[in-house]
């Protein structure tokens, strides 16, 4: 028995003395600033993270320094953000923080991040999709330290023995529309007697919102209204019917499928795939015999605007932070070009200011350079709205249900009840 | 049917269902055992359950992975939350169930029903107000806020608890009479009267806390301390995703505990010394 | 204290104090918590700006297509799960609970899903079922079957999860019914085996009755389990297609940590646990309760 009650108190001791023992271990440094960031110190983003900080440290003027710790997120953001939550719960956030493009609005309406533009030396060279993504209410929150890019990656070998000639493919000056995409698909299709592309769609994830948007405002529609209030009347209107037919089209005349085969166009199945920039490292480190280009969105024929995606994680600081000369001046050091063309280059992403562009165009290969032009020339950032969650969700599911076009033949209706539950959430 | 014939219908069928069960681990060693574009090409072929065919390939996915990855800081952070996971929840959950098994004490049949009715609870939802709690006692970012939550646990409870209703009083009341304490009572008769229940709820709490992924990146900041699960779910995540690597991340991940299962069946089968069904 | 006669309370509750005291700070305290927040406006990105709205957030959770789609998929998914996994589970388990030579490479191989990363079930189950190029329709078209959609099929998706998800766990509950069966002495089967008993009366005479408190454990725990499916649809098909496969628990994590309406999402857990309990009462007193 009296082991019993022994071995109890210990039990209760340990829990105490641990209680009493640690506290938030902010750093004391009153000059030093600590910085959460969302990836591992053991990828090309982490490292070039470290000696970013690093070099900060090394050589701010103003004898600021920095803490930096690294936060590996899950799939889509998942853990990284959740501990950003829970920190919020009990006031521990760290000074500076990084956050994906789409939480920008969420953040900055609920006083989380502080608005940050007169920090920013950097920002005219900024590219407008940044400033875009991370601007909420007129005032620049956040600043996106890369771009990423999508676009149709195609098997030169496959499509020269369907006949096509190369030469003719569309460029980043000279675009195609839907008509066109529609065209070279039936040919492959034809030729190869499978689905002729890989657009993503067998997952219901923020891919069918980031890649998805564009065809839609391209055909000069929208998901919500200018305020970000409504969405019946914009979502449901005609030029959405329009963008929403040619995408169920695709799955139903059999060019993509709801359905790819895994790898499919890296390992030489399909001749096309709809993918963005990470996919060119990919294809160098494990399929290097794979020859291959890539092309621009298609445009609607309406406009022939051509517009694609873009969004990255991006830099703020803390609301609640005491430090803010020494937060904003790690987070203007970090911005520079300098410092944008190190993450680029070590990272492969597309580079998210115009300086860095020009510094690093010669660097990188053919491919990266297409998809880099089409950034700088068309890139559209997602809405940038508090409830963006729910709103990407439905527009997730509205793409998701579109494939199934047996079931939702009468796309208006299934945009009626989308537009209402995206109003629904916005209220 | 003569006995041959009958066993070698016995083992055709076991080993069908066995390779039912176990052939996704086989295709997960055999595809961290090749580049990673033959996974994709093998993919419905036999080819795809076997490892390359140039042996030369066979450990530079591992090679790769350690170089990118410190993997055995991780393997040592998980092995030792795990096994402090797996000790104390057998003695806490023990300890409960020995309580409700034996004694008889005020508010016994509410506390068992509210503690049962505790399961329906959806932990996945109730990570913030956790975290929470882990905040007010202070233990944020310490080795211990990873293994507390994981101790107590209704389910092993009850297993606990049904075993030991199965030792005889008159086991209990002879040593009783003989001095022994409560204490020692359950700690060299009840305890190892129970080698199946220690070896069930050891390996459920040893698998449970090797799986554990979100509740350590929550209430960890230092990677120091970062378990192999945080690992995995960064080589899965981190573009561009190598499938043979995060297939050998997987399969470093997974050996551990079919270890631990093979050592635990021992006990399982040795349980109930030779009065058991199946005893050499 | 080594007697009888003194008071038992003491002892038990030092016995019970450390998981008691475990469970009241990461179980108890949390999940009133969550009660407490059902009743309130907590948006998850502003923690110190609670309004208490009264019934608002029960009031939408009836008026949710999506929550009410979900708690049909949940039952449909129960109900098909149940028998299926635990009919697996003992058949497993009793057909190596037994001395042969190999038993161990068996033992280890009906356990390998559980102890298998979802990850890997997934993808690996994905490839599987693919509708143009899986082997699991390669395979009928063999035998003359039609490729089937599976998890790409509003009609299908559900059950394509059910028979996985029984294929994934069912080692689970065989390792605990073969904690059971160890525990039955085998004098009990010699005893019989004298009244001349063939191996189906045992199981049915002797086996079945004294795996009772087993099964009834296993009955509890995994019913509670299924209907708190979440990792699978996550993982295989994001709820979709169009909402067959969303189920309660995974609507409720989306809400809460997707749309960060903590208020709203607890008011579901509330809801949900609710029907849980009541499921999981009748079903104690329809199998006559234990004890």
């Amino acid at each position: 028995m009296k082991k019993l009650i022994l071995l109890v108190f210990c039990m209760c001791l340990a829990v105490v003395v641990t209680a009493c023992s640690n506290e938030q271990t902010s750093s004391e440094n009153a000059n030093e600033v600590s910085m959460w960031v969302h990836t591992s110190n053991e990828t090309a983003e982490g490292k070039a993270m470290q000696s970013l900080i690093d070099q900060f440290n090394e050589e701010n003027e103003d004898g600021y320094t920095a803490k930096i710790e690294f936060i590996p997120r899950s799939g889509s953001g998942g853990g990284y953000e959740d501990k950003i939550n829970a920190a919020l719960t009990t006031d521990s956030l760290p000074d500076v923080l990084t956050l994906d493009g789409p939480n920008t609005a969420a953040y900055a309406e609920a006083g989380m991040i502080a608005p940050i533009g007169d920090y920013i030396s950097n920002k005219d060279d900024l590219l407008p999709s940044i400033i875009q993504q991370g601007t909420y209410n007129d005032q620049l929150y956040a600043v996106g330290y890369s771009e990423s890019g999508v676009g149709i990656f195609y098997n030169k070998q496959m499509l020269e023995e369907a006949g096509i000639d190369l030469a003719t493919l569309p460029t980043v000056e000279e675009p195609w529309n839907w008509n066109e995409f529609e065209d070279l698909s039936e040919t492959l299709v034809k030729e190869y007697n499978q689905p002729a592309i890989d657009m993503g769609l067998k997952d219901q994830s923020e891919w069918l919102m980031y890649a998805f948007t564009p065809f839609l405002w391209s055909q000069g529609g929208n998901i919500v209204s200018e305020d970000g209030t409504k969405a019946t009347g914009v979502f449901n209107d005609e030029n959405s019917v329009k963008t929403m037919s040619f995408i169920q089209g695709l799955v139903e005349k059999g060019y993509t499928t709801k359905t790819p085969v895994e790898k499919g166009f890296q390992t030489g199945k399909y001749p096309m795939m709809m993918t963005g920039s990470w996919t060119i490292a990919e294809m160098n480190s494990s399929y290097p015999d794979i020859e291959y280009g890539v092309m621009p969105y298609p445009t609607s024929p309406e406009t022939n605007e051509l517009v694609s995606p873009s969004g990255s994680w991006q830099y703020a600081m803390s609301a609640t932070t005491d430090k803010e000369e020494a937060a904003g001046a790690l987070i203007d050091f970090l911005t520079t070009t300098e410092a944008l063309t190190k993450i680029s280059l070590e990272n492969s992403v597309l580079p998210a200011a115009t300086s860095v562009i020009e510094e690093i165009r010669e660097e990188v290969s053919p491919q990266m350079q297409v998809l880099i032009n089409q950034n700088a020339k068309s890139a559209h950032a997602r809405p940038v709205l508090p409830q963006y969650p729910k709103v990407s969700r439905t527009f997730q599911e509205t793409i998701s249900d579109l494939t199934y076009f047996e079931e939702n033949q009468d796309i208006q209706k299934l945009l009626d009840d989308k537009a209402s539950q995206i109003d629904k959430a916005l209220q | 049917m003569s006995t041959p014939v009958k066993r070698v219908i016995e083992y055709t069928f076991l080993i069908l269902l066995a390779s039912i069960f176990i052939f996704p681990m086989i295709w997960m060693i055999a595809s961290s055992m090749k580049p990673e574009g033959d996974i994709y090409v093998d993919m419905g072929t036999i080819q795809s359950f076997f490892p390359s065919v140039n042996p030369s390939e066979w450990f530079q996915t591992y090679q790769d992975l350690f170089a990118r990855f410190d993997v055995l800081k991780y393997v040592f952070n998980s092995v030792m939350y795990a096994v402090i996971v797996t000790a104390g929840s057998i003695v806490v959950n023990a300890m409960a169930g020995y309580a409700f098994a034996k004694f008889n004490f005020t508010g016994k049949k509410f506390l068992f029903g509210l503690l049962l009715s505790l399961l329906i609870v959806p932990m996945e939802t109730l990570i913030i107000t956790q975290f929470t709690v882990a905040h007010e006692l202070g233990i944020l970012n310490t080795r211990l806020a990873v293994v507390l939550p994981m101790l107590a646990n209704m389910l092993f409870i009850y297993l606990f608890r049904n075993f030991f209703k199965a030792v005889p009083d008159e086991i209990i009341e002879s040593v009783q009479l003989d001095g022994a304490n409560y204490w020692t009572i359950f700690w060299k008769i009840i305890l190892p009267m129970s080698k199946p229940a220690i070896a069930t709820v050891g390996t459920l709490s040893f698998i449970a806390s090797w799986n554990d992924y979100l509740w350590p990146l929550m209430v960890l900041t230092d990677t120091e301390k970062f378990p192999l699960q945080v690992a995995i779910t960064n080589i899965n995540s981190t573009p561009p995703v190598y499938t043979n690597q995060v297939m050998a991340i997987l399969t470093l991940s997974t050996i551990p505990l079919i270890i631990v299962y093979i050592v635990a069946q021992k006990y399982l089968l040795q349980g109930l010394g030779g009065s058991g069904t199946g005893i050499k | 204290m080594k007697k009888f006669n003194s008071s038992m309370n003491l002892p038990a509750y030092l016995f019970l104090s450390p998981a008691l005291v475990l469970m009241g700070l990461f179980l108890i305290i949390p999940a009133l918590m969550a009660i407490y927040y059902a009743f309130t406006d907590y948006y998850l990105l502003t923690p110190d700006n609670k309004q208490f709205v009264g019934l608002a957030n029960f009031i939408e959770i009836f008026n949710d297509p999506i929550f009410l789609e979900s708690l049909k998929n949940i039952v449909l998914f129960v109900v098909c799960v149940i028998p299926i996994q635990i009919g697996a589970a003992l058949g497993l388990a009793l057909l190596i609970n037994k001395n042969r030579k190999g038993n161990i490479f068996f033992k280890i191989a009906y356990f390998a899903p559980v102890v298998l990363s979802l990850v890997v079930i997934s993808v690996l189950w994905l490839y599987l079922l693919n509708p143009s190029e899986g082997l699991i329709n390669v395979l009928l078209e063999k035998v003359g079957i039609d490729p089937q959609p599976f998890l790409s099929s509003p009609k299908q998706a559900l059950y394509t999860i059910v028979f996985v998800s029984a294929w994934q766990g069912a080692g689970y509950q065989m390792l605990i019914f073969l904690a059971g069966l160890q525990n039955i002495p085998g004098s009990v089967y010699e005893a019989s085996k004298i009244d001349g008993a063939n191996k189906w009366q045992n199981f049915i005479h002797i086996t079945l009755p004294l795996l009772r408190p087993t099964t009834l454990l296993i009955m509890i725990t995994t019913f509670i389990a299924a209907f708190k499916l979440i990792i699978q649809p996550m993982v295989m098909t994001q709820g979709g297609p169009m909402n067959s496969t969303m189920t309660p628990v995974y609507y409720i994590y989306q809400s809460g940590f997707s749309d960060r309406l903590i208020g709203y999402s607890s008011a579901m857990t509330v809801v949900f646990g609710v029907v849980i309990g009541l499921i999981t009462i009748v079903q104690n007193k329809l199998s006559k309760g234990d004890d």
